[in-house]
């Protein structure tokens, strides 16, 4: 499950990237979306909206929760797993 | 103005007056509308005839209905949507001391909290699909001006417009460009309780010397619609006879 989810979101972020127009730089459970990513803010909300659509969940509907890497990101979609 | 190939728009508060209006003139330009209102009215009966519009149940206030909305709307469209219409929309009168404050709840959530719910719903289709897109948000000169008895609804419209900029900032790099459409005082249905000295004021100060009617507004609408207003976002845009000149 850990491996699945993300994976998915490597995946749906570098087609992102890649829809962009932009190279895209090797994505890892590490990388930082805002910080080591070419992705803005508005990137970042279309990911979580594709991963929505994907997934069928949405693990900020009672609140936005603060996360930074695709592993952050990845543990919120586990917790609303479990 | 047409529009080639087919777009999808979505049009709240479709019922009767301007959103009606919009409504007819989008389905002549060839666009493909999904509208919503609470109720279902004769008008809208006759505009189901035409395989290019599909009507929808919705209370725009509520934000899970508005969800079931534009999911089902395009579904039913089965093109990109490309353009949201916020044109629902209520009025109720009274000086603000005396108003019921379930009054102004009500108000405030249709007008404003409902444009809001559809625009995050909109959104959530645009930025995915990458191909840029229109939102128009329905405003009133009340919002920037003020009018005696209309507190709630100038407090909804001005917020609307505060809306507009805002979502013009945060989604321009996508290519959605968002307006406001201000009309003054039209012949509407919203308008008809005006008494009959109101009307004389209003047309006394208005340069073009009468109210405004709904199809005054529609071509602007069409425009910020089209291709060809794409370089304009943010903005108020006054459809008013020149009363707020």
């Amino acid at each position: 499950m850990t491996t699945d989810i993300t994976a998915l979101i490597i995946q749906e972020t570098e087609n992102l990237i890649r829809a962009k127009g932009t190279e895209c730089p090797p994505v890892s459970a590490d990388s930082r979306f805002l910080q080591d990513l070419p992705m803005d803010s508005l990137d970042l909300a279309t990911l979580l909206v594709t991963l929505e659509l994907i997934l069928a969940k949405d693990p900020f509907r009672d609140g936005f929760k603060t996360f930074h890497s695709v592993e952050e990101l990845s543990a919120l979609y586990r917790a609303m797993a479990s | 103005m047409s529009c080639e190939p087919k777009k999808h728009v979505v049009v709240t508060g479709v019922s009767r007056g301007l959103g009606l209006a919009i409504v007819t003139s989008l389905l002549e330009a060839g666009y493909r509308v999904s509208g919503c209102s609470r109720e279902r009215t004769e008008a809208i009966a006759a505009l189901e005839a035409n395989a290019d519009f599909c009507w929808f149940a919705c209370d725009v206030g509520n934000p899970d209905q508005v969800q079931q909305f534009i999911k089902a709307a395009c579904e039913w469209a089965q093109i990109p949507l490309w353009g949201l219409i916020n044109n629902a929309g209520i009025a109720r009168e009274g000086i603000l001391a005396t108003f019921p404050n379930v009054d102004s709840d009500e108000l405030l959530q249709v007008n404003l909290h409902g444009a809001l719910y559809l625009a995050r719903e909109a959104l959530r289709i645009m930025l995915p699909q990458n191909r840029g897109g229109r939102i128009i948000n329905i405003s009133s000169i009340i919002g920037s001006r003020g009018y005696t008895g209309l507190a709630a609804y100038s407090a909804s419209k001005a917020g609307l417009d505060g809306l507009t900029r805002a979502l013009a900032r945060e989604n321009g790099r996508r290519g959605i460009t968002v307006n406001s459409v201000a009309p003054g005082y039209l012949e509407t249905e919203m308008s008809s309780t005006l008494s009959a000295k109101q009307r004389d004021q209003i047309i006394n100060r208005t340069p073009l010397g009468r109210l405004g009617q709904a199809e005054d507004v529609t071509p602007l609408v069409q425009f910020l619609l089209s291709e060809e207003a794409g370089f304009i976002t943010g903005q108020t845009l006054t459809v008013d006879g020149g009363i707020t000149n």
